[in-house]
């Protein structure tokens, strides 16, 4: 308890470093005004609306300024649907979970089983099998993988649907896409981080125990194995909750990776901040959740 | 004499690896009767171990058992299922290992590690195994028992990580104890403590014990009978004080002559000249000869085999 208020806590700095950055982003990148307003806009309506938006002052309270906005949950608006960013960014967050959950799901389905197989049966026919496949899942583009899947299991099949969302069908094809290069980074993990737990000598112990193969290798293999994998899952979950823009064009799945590359090429200053600033807290609440499991996996985490 | 538990005869393992076939272990025979302690001694490399390893088939990838049988209560396990060999493991004949560091699961409780084997061959529940490790932790000597069940392994010492393993091994009332280096990596007072607790528990539960050491102290120390190895065979075996008296191989002389005795003032302690064979390019005739201070013509030749010196003791030499 006292490890999980510490690292909520230490959120906040980040947080801070955040906003900061994000913040100047905008200011970096040209001028919000002749952005905002069309190009036949006179000096006059320029001058007024740099008013308006507190340009004039000086960069530091404008900052501040941000900041009290952030607090109270303001992002501004977007100009282009004349709504809250955040609310847009918000919106968009369900679909891209539920994604990110789906592909996470499929990954681990398939590495788990295929990584440990793989290390069990090292440099046999299986091994071979499993690790060239590997190699070839994260070797093939997504796009490329999704426009497949759809041909052969929505258009020559009709099994799940071309695109889209609203069932649980609807993830299936997208899920598979996104899965399927982690699956094939995770097996490769798991099976090197097998291989190293297996020559361990309490694996021998466990063997002169009398204890099943199986049992040696699942408990006392496999858990030991997980550590290292879980930190990449965690990257992977932020990496797919961030967006997965190829994906979800190719599937029309309305995630925050299709808002965030409109609003860039719209130049929609606070639909990129709120969605930037929603990620990156994603990031870190997925990175918060990859330090409890370790501390869960491994005791000789909690004690130091 | 009480009946012989454990019988080793002509016992071969061989490793297949890229540069050829390298015999580790090459006709090892010798037996482990009820409650008694059998020291099988040797520098690295002669095969201790693996012979060891072998009771239990647990040789190591690409180690495999070429040849020889290793009867336990009139079954040879190395022709029995592994389903009867996985209901002997930790069972009938259990095992500690020379790292008490490593051999202990980082990840699972002290109570959890030692309870599974109980739950495993004596059927108890977990509680009833967590009993029964702390009353296995309390007999060999861990203070704190009921709290110690719930530690992890990097929570405790060296020594009382061995205790943890001796607790385990015991647990189920072994027939058979095999030690391979127990004391070897721990400090020369707790090394003294584990011995003791090992020489209690085989008086108490008339335990036969084989000790795999390298260190002629600890053969002293616990052991009844002594099984000298060399480049993968038996080369002398006596009983402990025989053999302490009255060596006869020349190899066995040597490994005494390299003890410091604290009631001589020695200029130099005896060393073996050369060093082990390199097991895929073995000396031809007797493995030892070229290290030998007795080497003759013949011993170039001729393999020497095990011979009978006198009561229970036997040798492999042409020269004594």
């Amino acid at each position: 308890m006292k490890f999980l208020i510490k690292n909520i806590l230490r959120i906040i700095p980040v947080l801070f470093i955040i906003s900061l950055i994000v913040f100047l982003l905008v200011r970096v990148t040209g001028d919000p005004v002749s952005l905002m307003l069309p190009e036949t806009a006179t000096d006059a309506e320029r001058a007024q609306l740099r008013e308006s938006l507190g340009l004039n002052d000086p960069l530091y309270i404008q900052y501040f300024t941000y900041l009290g906005d952030l607090i109270t949950g303001d992002f501004g608006e977007s100009f282009r649907y004349n709504q809250p960013a955040l609310g847009l960014v918000l919106e968009r967050l369900p679909a891209s979970f539920g994604l990110a959950f789906a592909s996470m799901l499929v990954a681990t389905l398939i590495s788990i089983p295929l990584g440990i197989l793989s290390a069990i049966k090292r440099n046999s026919f299986i091994d071979l099998f499993i690790t060239g496949g590997a190699v070839l899942g994260k070797a093939m583009p997504n796009f490329w993988l999704g426009i497949m899947l759809i041909l052969l299991f929505s258009v020559q099949l009709n099994i799940f649907p071309v695109s889209g969302t609203g069932s649980l069908m609807h993830f299936v094809l997208p899920a598979i896409t996104l899965g399927t290069a982690i699956a094939a980074e995770m097996t490769r993990l798991i099976r090197s981080s097998m291989l190293e737990i297996l020559g361990q000598e309490y694996i021998r112990t466990a063997r002169s125990k009398g204890l099943l193969e199986a049992v040696v290798v699942n408990k006392h293999g496999f858990r030991n194995a997980l550590i290292p994998v879980v930190t990449i899952m965690a990257l992977q979950t932020a990496t797919l909750i961030g967006g997965t823009l190829i994906t979800e064009t190719v599937f029309s799945w309305p995630g925050m990776g299709q808002l965030l590359i409109q609003a860039v090429n719209l130049r929609d200053m606070a639909v990129v901040q709120a969605a930037t600033f929603i990620i990156a807290l994603l990031v870190i609440i997925s990175n918060l959740l990859a330090d409890l499991a370790y501390r869960y996996l491994d005791p000789r985490i909690k004690y130091d | 004499m009480s009946t012989s538990l454990l019988q080793i005869d002509d016992l071969k393992v061989q490793f297949k690896t890229g540069e050829g076939v390298v015999p580790s272990v090459n006709g090892v025979t010798f037996s482990v009767n009820e409650g008694e302690t059998v020291a099988v001694v040797g520098e690295s490399g002669c095969g201790k171990s693996i012979t060891s390893l072998s009771i239990l088939g647990l040789v190591p990838s690409p180690g495999e058992i070429s040849g020889g049988t290793i009867k336990f209560g009139g079954k040879d396990l190395l022709k029995i299922k592994k389903r009867e060999l996985r209901k002997l493991r930790g069972n009938d004949i259990s095992m500690i290992f020379q790292e008490p560091m490593t051999s202990l699961n980082p990840v699972f409780s002290i109570g959890n590690q030692i309870g599974e084997v109980l739950r495993l061959h004596q059927k108890l529940d977990k509680k009833q195994a967590l009993n029964k490790a702390v009353e296995m932790l309390d007999l060999v000597g861990i203070p704190d028992a009921e709290k110690v069940v719930s530690r992890f392994p990097h929570q405790l010492s060296g020594g009382m990580r061995q205790r943890v393993m001796i607790a385990m091994a015991l647990a189920c009332n072994p027939k058979l104890l095999i030690a391979d280096e127990p004391t070897t990596a721990l400090d020369v007072t707790i090394q003294a403590q584990i011995l003791e607790l090992i020489k209690k528990l085989k008086t108490d539960f008339n335990t036969g014990v084989i000790m795999i050491t390298h260190d002629l102290g600890v053969v002293a120390e616990v052991a009844d009978r002594v099984v000298v190895m060399y480049a993968g065979e038996v080369v002398e075996e006596a009983p402990v004080n025989e053999l302490f008296a009255n060596p006869k191989h020349p190899y066995t002389k040597g490994l005494l002559s390299s003890i410091p005795n604290v009631d001589q003032v020695v200029e130099e302690l005896g060393t073996i000249e050369g060093s082990v064979p390199n097991p895929l390019n073995l000396p031809k005739g007797c493995k030892f000869n070229p290290r030998c201070p007795l080497a003759t013509e013949r011993c170039r030749k001729e393999s020497p085999v095990l011979e009978e010196v006198g009561p229970a003791h036997q040798k492999r030499c042409f020269n004594v």
